[in-house]
Parts: C-alpha cells; sequence; structure tokens
C-alpha cells in the first residue's frame, strides 16, 4: 500500500497541515458565528432589512467557492487573510438563517409572561430567547463548520493554509511520482477533520443541553 | 392639574379616560374608558371578544401603552413610570401561563424576586412558602421543571410566581382558560380561597359571564366598541341589568342564578318581623344563600325555613314568600 507508507513517511507534515486545517475553519467560523448571531439580534425590529440580510448572504453561498477565493486576489492578495475572509463570508449564512429560526421558535407566551414580570428586553434576550434558541443555533454553526472543512481546501489556490495544499500539491504534478497519494491523503485529512468537529459539536450539544427540554 | 379627575383614598387602580388607537385601524380598541378599583377589590372584565378587555388589563400593566388617558396605581400617576420596575410591582398571569422551560419551578418562581435583588437562599425560602400557599408540596416540586407538570400544577405556579414578590396588585388574563373543566372549577375555588386570605387587589378578564359571577366582587362589562356596559357587583347586575345588551349578555336564567347569591338575610329584608310561624320548617342561618336555602327545604320536605335571631326570637318565612321575594330584584334591593 503507497498511501499507507507515503502517510506515515510524511506524518509530520500531515498532522501539521491537519492542525492548520482546524484552526483555520474554527477561526472563520467564529467570525461568521459573531457577524450571524450579531446580525440577527439587531435586526430583531426591523424585519425587511433581516430578510434582506438573509436574501444576500444566501445569493454569496451560491458563489462557486473556487471563484470567491480568486476574486480575493486584487482585494486583499495571497495567503491566510484573503482565505478566512471567504470562508467568514459563506459561513453567515446557515448561522444567521438557523438564528432567526431559533429566535422565532420560542414560544411567544413565555417572552410575553418574561415581559410583564418586568424582564427588561436585554434581560429576556439573555436569560430566555438565547437560551432557548441555542439548539437552533448551535445547529446552524455545525453546518457552517462542516460546510468550511470542506470549503477551507479550496483556499489553497490563494495560497490558504491547511489540507488543501496537500491537495493542489498532488494534483498539479499528476501523473508525477507519489502525487496521487500526496492528494488522496490530503483528502482523506478534510475527511478525518470534518469527523473530528463533527463529534466536538455533539459533545458541545450536550454539553450545553438545556435539562428542563429534556426532562420527563 | 386641578380640574383633572384625580383616584380616591381608596382606589387602587385608576384608570383616567384611557384610549388606545392602533396605527392603522379606524376603530379606537378601547376609547375614553375610566375605572376605579379600589384596594384589596376582585374586578372581573368580561364581555365578547373584541370589546378591548384584555386591551384594557394589559393597559395597566402597560404591555399596551394607552394613546390617551392616564394610569395611577396606588395613588400614583404611573403613565409614564418606568415600565419594566411598574411590572415588577405588578402580578401577571397569562392563560398560556408561559413558564420559562429550562428553569425549575423554584426559579420560575423566584424571578422577580431575583431582578428585585433578593438573595439566592431567601428565594428559596420564598418559593417554598408560595407553592405551600398555592397547594403544591414543596419538597417534591421545588426541584422539578414545567414539562414535569400537569396544566393545573403550572397554573399554580404562574399564580405563585406572580405572587413571589407579594404585589399589592394582580392582573390576570384568562388564567383559567387552559385547563379542563373540572380542574377550571377546582382552581377557581382554591383561588377564592386564597384571595380571601391574601386580599390582592385583582383584574382578572373572561368571556364567561359563569366565572365572571362566581369569582367577582366586582364585574365590568364591556360592549362593542369598548362601552363599559355596566360596572356593578354580580348580584346587581343580575337584578338590574343595565340595558338589553346586558340582559343578552347573561343570557336566560339570570333569576336562577341570582339564587346563589342572594342571602337569605336580603330576603328576610323584605318583610315584617313578625310572619306566621310554622309547624314544619327547616332551620337556615341568615348568612346562607337562598339556593341552599331552597334546596334545604325541598330535600326536607318542609313547609318553609326558620332563621334564628338574637335571643331566642326565630323568623319564619314560607316557601311561597321565599320564591316570591327572591324572584323580586328591585324590591329585594331597595
Amino acid at each position: 500500500m503507497k498511501l499507507i507508507a507515503y502517510m506515515t513517511d510524511n506524518a509530520d507534515l500531515l498532522v501539521f497541515l491537519t492542525e492548520q486545517h482546524i484552526e483555520l475553519v474554527l477561526v472563520s467560523v467564529g467570525i461568521s458565528a459573531v457577524i450571524g448571531i450579531g446580525l440577527a439580534l439587531l435586526t430583531q425590529s426591523t424585519p425587511r432589512l433581516r430578510h434582506g440580510l438573509l436574501s444576500l448572504t444566501g445569493t454569496l453561498l451560491t458563489i462557486p467557492s473556487f471563484a470567491l477565493f480568486a476574486l480575493m486576489i486584487p482585494l486583499m492578495g495571497l495567503g491566510v487573510a484573503p482565505t478566512i475572509v471567504a470562508l467568514a463570508v459563506y459561513g453567515i449564512f446557515p448561522i444567521l438563517r438557523n438564528t432567526v429560526t431559533g429566535i422565532e421558535g420560542v414560544d411567544p407566551a413565555v417572552v410575553e409572561a418574561a415581559r410583564g414580570l418586568g424582564m427588561s428586553p436585554g434581560r429576556r434576550m439573555r436569560t430566555v430567547v438565547l437560551p432557548l434558541a441555542w439548539p437552533v443555533i448551535l445547529n446552524g454553526i455545525r453546518t457552517a463548520t462542516i460546510m468550511l472543512v470542506a470549503t477551507a481546501a479550496i483556499g489553497a489556490v490563494v495560497h490558504g493554509p491547511g489540507l488543501g495544499q496537500e491537495i493542489f500539491r498532488g494534483l498539479e504534478r499528476i501523473g508525477g511520482a507519489n502525487a496521487i497519494e500526496e492528494a488522496l491523503s490530503g483528502v482523506i485529512g478534510v475527511i478525518f477533520v470534518a469527523l473530528v468537529l463533527d463529534l466536538l459539536f455533539i459533545a458541545i450539544a450536550k454539553i450545553t443541553a438545556l435539562r428542563g427540554l429534556n426532562v420527563r | 392639574m386641578s380640574d383633572r379627575p384625580a383616584p380616591s383614598q381608596d382606589a387602587m387602580i385608576f384608570l383616567d379616560g384611557v384610549s388606545k388607537h392602533y396605527p392603522g385601524q379606524a376603530k379606537a380598541a378601547v376609547s375614553e374608558l375610566s375605572m376605579e378599583i379600589k384596594r384589596g377589590e376582585f374586578v372581573v372584565l368580561v364581555g365578547p371578544s373584541g370589546c378591548g378587555k384584555t386591551t384594557t388589563l394589559r393597559m395597566i400593566n402597560r404591555l399596551v401603552e394607552p394613546t390617551r388617558g392616564r394610569i395611577f396605581i396606588d395613588g400614583k400617576d404611573v403613565t409614564h413610570a418606568d415600565v419594566d420596575s411598574l411590572r415588577r410591582g405588578i402580578g401577571y398571569v397569562i392563560q398560556q401561563i408561559g413558564l420559562l422551560p429550562h428553569l425549575t419551578i423554584a426559579d420560575n418562581i423566584a424571578l422577580v424576586p431575583k431582578m428585585l435583588g433578593m438573595k439566592r437562599t431567601d428565594r428559596r425560602r420564598r418559593a417554598e412558602e408560595l407553592l405551600e400557599l398555592v397547594g403544591l408540596d414543596p419538597a417534591v416540586h421545588v426541584g422539578r421543571y414545567p414539562k414535569q407538570l400537569s396544566g393545573g400544577q403550572q397554573q399554580r405556579v404562574g399564580v405563585a410566581r406572580a405572587l413571589a414578590a407579594d404585589p399589592p396588585v394582580m392582573l390576570m388574563d384568562e388564567p383559567f382558560g387552559a385547563v379542563d373543566p373540572i380542574v377550571r372549577e377546582k382552581l377557581q375555588m382554591e383561588f377564592l380561597r386564597l384571595q380571601a386570605s391574601i386580599r390582592k387587589t385583582i383584574v382578572m378578564v373572561t368571556h364567561d359571564i359563569d366565572e365572571a359571577l362566581r369569582l367577582g366582587d366586582r364585574i365590568a362589562i364591556f360592549g362593542p366598541g369598548s362601552r363599559l356596559a355596566q360596572f356593578d357587583t354580580p348580584l346587581a347586575i343580575l337584578s338590574n341589568p343595565a340595558d338589553d345588551f346586558v340582559r343578552d349578555f347573561i343570557g336566560s336564567g339570570a333569576p336562577v342564578r341570582r339564587l346563589s347569591l342572594l342571602k337569605v338575610s336580603d330576603v328576610l329584608a323584605s318583610f315584617p318581623s313578625d310572619m306566621p310561624s310554622l309547624a314544619n320548617a327547616i332551620e337556615v342561618d341568615a348568612g346562607e344563600t337562598v339556593h341552599r336555602a331552597l334546596e334545604l327545604v325541598l330535600a326536607s320536605g318542609a313547609e318553609g325555613i326558620e332563621v334564628g335571631g338574637a335571643g331566642g326570637t326565630s323568623r319564619y318565612l314560607d316557601l311561597q314568600s321565599l320564591l316570591t321575594a327572591a324572584a323580586q330584584p328591585t324590591k329585594v334591593l331597595s
């Protein structure tokens, strides 16, 4: 098995690229989450603006990732920064969408009762709406993360970090020695990262689950 | 300020010409409504849907901001007071209850005390006290979650939560509407008992005239267009409906319903004190309802009732006179 031999020989590099890939995805998703959740909260009282933002961020998602990365070059050059920006742009839609859905899904009676008890809008958001919407929001972040794990590999076209480098190097030299193994090990790495991060989210969901909603 | 009406000394809630006009709607939801509710009084707002009774209720704690008019609570003009602190001082119970599903029963009850800065251990004790008060075992329920309770139990917790900071005023929007009829009647009776001991000023909204008659010290019947058709005691409303709308609204059977509101003493007052004595009379307390007295007479087959007076002087009333008097509203009330 040439692949296994290749992977053991290059274990150090592959581990390094895998770590880079995970970091890249988590940083980008973090930025997407701040923007996505932030936009959902800021547009609470302006449903039309919110709707517009949903359409806009949804449209951005339809730009082929290869093209979006290429479009970044004239604006930001090559390297880590344009990769993160492009990934963060992709991540906004699922998080914004789910935050809006999560907030809208909170029982209006609960919010009304909280209002009637004299809870200020900020306190209602913190102690009632966000906790109850959290499972849905978290799911949006999870969807964005898995999506970005795959998209991040394309970031190598702008010399972004991560496993994409391995894949693109292999593809460029196709027919050369170990080219297939190189590309394949990158792909395997991406799948591995996706699985690890998905497990991470399952764990987070378990840990942050609201006891009151799951009791019998 | 001088020529504007002010609340009287014993008024707990005073609405001075309040109106609510929603933008884009031709007719006001509530227009120029004035009402005074006394300290410790249980007032029920009743009327057909769309009559503005819920809007009126929600203007008292300003969940709906009045377009015009003034609101006084306990003598203070709160029309422009800070809403959140106003609401923390007014208990609020809604039909859908709205317990926070992710908080325990104790934390739900202690929401307002927590906002008012009460310490953790004191909040816990307060929650236990209130559970006791509404007839739930604290040892069992304190650490439970809303989902683990039945509808009736949840509504009791809703009442406990509204009472947590011991507010002088409670607002209730169809509080017993979501539970089944048997539980509803039980909750109503429990609530009346509770109210007898805590003596809050309560305003409750319902569309059920029977519930209104059973619970209210006074009933405000709203007509179409938020017109206050009649605002009086249940007995007065059944005896002297103000107009055809009220008559229609209370429906048939008013004379029979009055029997459970009239006291034997009310009826006796319209007879001379020297009515002939009866050989076969059943003894009844003067504070008993006429309904109960009739039940006793019919069950025992007696000719009438005997009401023990002070110093062994009993008064008698035969069945026919009892019925005739009970059926004559104006005479009885005069």
